[in-house]
């Protein structure tokens, strides 16, 4: 993209004035003179290259993440500009890391209004963060409607579905979204865990897929996917997962406790009890505790009998 | 006849021992080290006691280390040693406007310009003292005689703006302020008169379009509140509310900055109309193709005076 002359600029013609504005990255909106004068000095301004140094913006956001919101908040304020976005989406960043949060929907409103359609998703943010679910899903969705296939977007909306009560419907915008992304395959297991919470553990388990994955981090969706199976009554299924799980990682204790109940189901009570000690050792949860508590106790052995005193025969 | 060591260095001066010790003061004032320059100094007017350069450095010295009056009295022996000393009368001069000897510090220009009438330093310079003394037409004279030696310098267009505007001449100094930004559009003093000149006009949203430029260059509190009372008269509260806190966030002593605050915040309930992308809301011009094409036209024209 070449840069034109300042006499090019002077002399332009209305719709040429706003093809510079277009290929420069400037904001083409406004009087003519005043979009004129935009343009004139971003042509000066590229004229001479200053040497770097930190701005406003750039200070203000380290300030955002270094915890000193309100410092940076007056920076973004100064920092403002009505032809750029970005200062607005800053300066509400700052208003919600300071707790002020329908200030900060407001600022990226604002930067909405310039054209940000990404900021809409930090309103989501704000706005899920003060409670207002329906308006946070609201936000994403006008998101989603010119980025239909967008992954932040999607988790974002699927979790305040789940948040405000609808946990159905956030798995199955989860499940939209691994059907869509098959490059990233934890989506799958997220949505089967987002089934399961919603008590739905049949369409669980066609979410979680054929055969679950235990490597790494995935081996929370495996133990979930053979809780669903073990909530579906196929307990032999289950275990085997549940073995697996083990043994890729045997200090996990909420695999010993899925696995004690398992084997509960399957009445081995021995086999129960011995896995639910070994994850109450390792856990210390109430519902492990439960579990533990319900293994039936072996009756007691009958006691021996003591052998009998010989009668002396009578000589 | 035998002459004590420091007779003998007093009458016959080695010239190469004055100009090390007067190179070594200079490089001690220019590396911030008074002390060690004054000590210089000092061996250097005790070797030639008549020499004005060194006490035209070391008034610079004194002035630079807070010494006024020690930096007066050097830069008055300068001019005694050499009263056409330009040096000795700018250094004068900028001393007595340290010590607001307004009055005097005028004469000292007067007294330079009397044998160097081309001194350009010290028509500006004359010029500014004579606006704070509220002496305006004869400010503005001296900021022509600067501008007749050279028509391009943008911050005597500036400075003869602002003295046109004290004297009510609102549109000969909107010229001048134009001149200035033709010459230097990032002279951000002219961008800041222009902002005042059309708040006072009430034209809010060139006030606005202006404030905003020279804010990007520097802040200033009385540029907030100007801006912050422009957005007032557009009827954005939420704006001249930011505006205003700003402004008293520099400056909590500005109490019109207060007063406007109050009422924008009061505005808030009733009107707060948001200019989105338009940075020129409120300076509608029929015809105008950028116009033509505005979504907040019916707003602007409104506004619009």
């Amino acid at each position: 993209m070449s840069v034109p002359s300042a006499a090019e600029v002077e002399h332009a013609d209305w719709p040429t004035l706003q093809g510079m504005c277009r290929s420069l990255g400037l904001n083409p909106k406004g009087r003519s003179g005043v979009v004129r004068m935009r343009v004139l000095e971003h042509v000066r301004r590229r004229g001479r290259p200053e040497s770097w140094r930190a701005g406003r913006d750039h200070m203000a956001a380290l300030l955002t993440r270094l915890g000193f919101p309100d410092l940076a908040e007056d920076l973004w304020e100064s920092a403002i500009r009505l032809d750029a976005p970005a200062p607005w989406v800053g300066l509400g960043q700052a208003q919600v890391a300071g707790g002020f949060l329908s200030e900060a929907a407001k600022s990226f409103d604002r930067a909405i209004q310039m054209g940000d359609t990404s900021a809409l998703l930090n309103r989501a943010e704000a706005l899920g963060a003060g409670g207002d679910y329906d308006q946070a899903i609201a936000a994403c969705e006008s998101y989603l409607a010119s980025h239909p296939t967008d992954l932040r977007a999607l988790a974002m909306k699927a979790d305040f579905l789940a948040r405000s009560g609808f946990k159905e419907e956030g798995a199955r915008i989860l499940l939209a979204a691994a059907d869509s992304h098959p490059e990233f395959p934890f989506l799958h297991a997220g949505a089967g865990t987002e089934f399961l919470r919603a008590g739905r553990p049949e369409v669980a388990l066609e979410a979680f897929g054929p055969t679950p994955r235990m490597e790494g981090g995935a081996i929370e969706g495996a133990l979930n996917h053979g809780a669903a199976l073990l909530l579906l009554g196929r307990t032999r299924e289950a275990i085997d997962i549940f073995q697996q799980a083990l043994e890729k990682a045997p200090e996990r204790g909420e695999a010993l406790n899925n696995l004690g109940v398992a084997y509960l189901q399957m009445d081995e009570p021995k086999l129960a009890a011995s896995n639910l000690a070994r994850a109450a050792k390792r856990v210390d949860s109430p519902r492990i505790r439960l579990n533990l508590a319900k293994v039936p106790k072996a009756p007691p052995r009958p006691r021996a009998k003591k052998p009998a005193a010989r009668k002396k025969s009578n000589p | 006849m035998t002459l004590a060591p420091d007779t003998t260095e007093r009458f016959l001066p080695s010239v190469d021992r004055l100009e090390s010790a007067m190179h070594a003061a200079r490089r001690a004032f220019e590396r911030g080290d008074t002390d060690a320059a004054l000590g210089q100094l000092g061996a250097v007017l005790k070797l030639k006691p008549e020499y004005d350069v060194a006490w035209i450095l070391k008034g610079a010295v004194l002035q630079k280390a807070g010494d006024r009056e020690g930096a007066l009295d050097a830069f008055m022996q300068a001019l005694r040693c050499n009263g056409d000393s330009k040096e000795g009368w700018m250094g004068l001069a900028s001393v007595l406007h340290e010590l607001g000897r307004l009055k005097e510090e005028a004469e000292a220009y007067d007294r330079l310009l009397a044998f160097d009438p081309r001194s350009f330093d010290a028509w500006i310079d004359k010029g500014s003292v004579l606006h704070e003394l509220q002496d305006y037409a004869g400010a503005i004279r001296c900021y022509e005689e600067v501008l007749a030696l050279r028509p391009e310098y943008a911050a005597a267009w500036n400075n003869k703006g602002a003295a046109l505007l004290r004297l009510g001449h609102e549109a000969d100094a909107a010229r001048c302020f134009e001149e200035a930004l033709q010459f230097d559009p990032d002279c951000v003093d002219a961008m800041a008169n222009r902002t005042y000149l059309y708040e006072k006009q009430g034209y809010h949203g060139e006030a606005v379009l202006w404030a905003d430029r020279a804010l990007r260059i520097r802040e200033a509190p009385g540029l907030w509140y100007a801006k912050g009372l422009a957005h007032l008269g557009l009827l954005e509260s939420t704006l001249a509310i930011r505006s205003l806190d700003r402004a008293l966030a520099l400056d909590p002593t500005l109490k019109e900055a207060t007063a406007a605050l109050r009422r924008a915040t009061a505005m808030r309930g009733k009107s707060d109309f948001y200019r989105g992308p338009y940075e020129c809301f409120g300076t509608h011009l029929e015809g105008d193709p950028g116009c033509e094409e505005c979504e907040i036209r019916p707003r602007c024209r409104e506004v619009t005076p």
